[in-house]
């Protein structure tokens, strides 16, 4: 190998090859977090909600000049109409459901008598149609009964003796056992409250947030066998297979043929449970592209900047290359110069960028509420920056090769 | 050592054939210093770059060291160029980047010398140009004189068969260039074969034989004048 003489050529190149280092190392930095970025953002974008996605569709709804009675009769009405229509499946109404971007949450206590929480979960309004309306899968326990499901107003909550949570939730509250038929505490810091008994889990349902401050609780749900009589809700509307798309159109016809005493927005007021996906992960999916433009370009500039750099310097040194080749060296020499020389500057840089890229990253998690950064990611990119450098360093490098031992005679 | 018959060297555009050599025949035997002379644009560095190995040509045969080196690949010729032929260039040539240890340094690790061969080799090299102390400099910090005898060392270093020297006190003032010829004649001395070319009579006038270029063809002057005679007549064939 030609390390020494190509280290002690380098030294005296000081201002090219530290640049390229430099760009080397923030490339790495800024790609190794962007990636780790791109993965956080995507794996929620994949993320299972608990609801049959391709056959939910969501109407907000909103009662025009309806008492807490009024408002009430006028749902149990919309429901019976909606369970009726060809096509549908099952019909529900709810505070809210999952990604619908805002819902209720509280505190859930094993023990009354503390006064923290175990964590927080939301509360999902539901009747005995809610899970087959939802497509949640009931893996333990019963569903409600229609004479445990309450009308309540939108400001009161009184914890209801049944309840229905999620897996996660339940081996969060009970981790050493099932939580089947256990009592659960819902309240918002005081002690004491009345325990509700689970008397079902459902495998999986995702809270109504999507952000990052909700990851610790993002699959924690309290069902609870309560109707608000408020104005505000939401129908949740399971179609027949096939039949989504005809439900989207004919669905709030016939809640304006039912009673046209209501407000169903315009704007994301009907939509499929993929528009409610794709909406709340805009932002991640907009930030995963934006980072992937990030990354791509940087690695685009790198690449750039090592091709510049070998071509300038492959022509600079166009004389000594062809002194080179007249006192013995074969073109794979020359080529394995170049490449050896590009290497070694990657090298430094990788080094330099690894500790930049955890540098960044415990900035971003101290600044950010960034989770911390595999060492895979740190890994990963420093032998595809390596990669990279061999691969931009390539077309100068051969032509490098081919330059002539007769050039070591030509006059520059 | 280096022998070239009816050697042809041609360079070719869509419209002409330029001839740098033509029916060019030398015969250099081992141990000789030869000079090469002759006018400017004469085929004196076409026939250096071919004897070097540093071009292919058109034309003939050509023997270094008992091979036949026109249907050799280009690494073989870089392997013969390595180990058999030692080159001193005009422009010295070394690479400014290496310090003068590094720069004779070159050609012995493309030959893929041990690191302490490669050690005792230079520093007898460079002891033996009187620029041992001078190891860690750089061409920069040299004069002209001692570049040109790093050049040298470079080049003996590998302990050729075959000294190509192209007019080795071409950029140096009269005392650098009378020193670098003194080196060269003591090198010869002791059993090198030097082939010069330069176009100075009075440095030409020192080696042991004198080979003349004209329109690429052989004109030795030192040689019997029957083979003047032969030449001629080859050449105006």
């Amino acid at each position: 190998m030609q390390i020494k003489p190509i280290l002690a050529a380098l030294k005296r190149h000081k201002a090219g090859t530290v640049l390229i280092a430099l760009q080397i190392a923030l490339t790495l930095a800024i790609v190794c977090n962007a990636l780790f970025i791109i993965q956080q953002r995507v794996s929620k974008l994949v993320r299972p909600t608990g609801v049959a996605e391709s056959e939910v569709l969501t109407v907000q709804n909103s009662w025009v000049g309806a008492d807490d009675a009024t408002a009430a009769s006028r749902t149990k009405t919309d429901l019976l109409a909606l369970r009726g229509m060809p096509g549908v499946r099952d019909a529900s109404f709810s505070n809210s459901y999952p990604l619908r971007g805002g819902g209720m949450s509280l505190g859930v206590k094993t023990d009354p008598d503390v006064k923290k929480p175990i964590t927080g979960a939301t509360i999902y309004y539901s009747d005995d149609h809610s899970i087959d309306a939802l497509g949640a899968k009931l893996i333990a326990g019963r569903n409600f009964l229609p004479q445990e499901i309450r009308w309540v107003g939108s400001n009161e909550f009184d914890a209801p003796a049944q309840v229905i949570i999620s897996k996660a939730l339940a081996h969060k509250v009970y981790p050493d056992g099932s939580a089947l038929g256990k009592p659960i505490y819902l309240a918002l810091g005081e002690t004491g409250g009345k325990p509700s008994t689970v008397v079902g889990i459902v495998e999986r349902l995702q809270v109504p947030w999507s952000g990052n401050w909700a990851s610790n609780f993002v699959e924690y749900s309290v069902l609870v066998p309560y109707q608000s009589t408020g104005a505000f809700g939401s129908y949740i509307i399971r179609a027949k297979p096939g039949q989504l798309d005809a439900l989207t159109k004919a669905v709030p016809a016939l809640l304006f043929k039912t009673n046209r005493m209501r407000v169903i927005p315009a704007e994301r007021g009907v939509r499929t449970f993929a528009q409610v996906r794709d909406e709340a992960y805009k932002s991640d999916r907009g930030m995963a592209i934006l980072m992937g433009v990030v990354c791509a370009v940087l690695l685009a500039i790198t690449a750039a900047g090592i091709v510049g750099l070998t071509s300038f310097w492959v022509g600079q040194r166009r004389k000594q290359i062809g002194v080179r080749r007249a006192l013995g060296a074969t073109k794979h020499d020359i080529l394995s110069y170049f490449l050896t020389e590009n290497l070694l500057i990657g090298a430094g840089g990788v080094i330099v960028g690894a500790a930049l890229a955890i540098g960044m990253n415990l900035w971003l998690v101290s600044h950010f509420e960034m989770e911390r950064l595999s060492l895979l990611y740190v890994v990963v990119g420093v032998v595809a920056l390596l990669l990279l450098g061999q691969g931009a360093v390539l077309a100068p490098a051969m032509k490098a090769s081919r330059v002539p031992p007769v050039e070591a005679t030509r006059s520059v | 050592m280096l022998k070239m018959t009816h050697l042809s060297k041609v360079y070719r555009t869509e419209v002409v054939e330029t001839y740098a050599l033509r029916d060019f025949n030398i015969d250099v035997k081992e141990g000789e210093f030869v000079a090469v002379t002759g006018p400017s644009g004469s085929g004196k560095t076409t026939f250096l770059t071919i004897a070097g190995l540093l071009e292919t040509f058109t034309g003939g045969h050509y023997h270094l060291d008992g091979i036949e080196v026109s249907q050799l690949n280009d690494n073989a010729r870089s392997k013969i160029r390595n180990e058999k032929i030692g080159f001193i260039f005009q422009a010295f040539n070394l690479i400014p980047d290496l310090n003068v240890y590094d720069n004779v340094e070159v050609p012995l690790r493309y030959r893929g010398m041990k690191g302490a061969e490669r050690k005792q080799r230079i520093m007898d090299a460079l002891e033996r140009v009187g620029l041992a102390s001078r190891a860690k400099h750089y061409p920069a910090e040299l004069s002209g004189g001692q570049q040109q005898r790093v050049a040298i060392a470079r080049a003996l270093a590998g302990s050729p068969r075959l000294l190509l020297a192209d007019e080795p006190t071409g950029n140096l003032d009269t005392q650098m260039a009378r020193g670098v010829m003194e080196l060269l004649e003591e090198i010869h001395r002791e059993g090198a074969t030097i082939v010069m070319v330069t176009h100075d009579p009075e440095l030409a006038s020192r080696a042991q034989r004198n080979v003349h270029i004209i329109d690429g063809q052989v004109v030795d002057l030192s040689e019997e004048p029957r083979f003047h005679a032969h030449n001629a007549r080859v050449a105006d064939a």
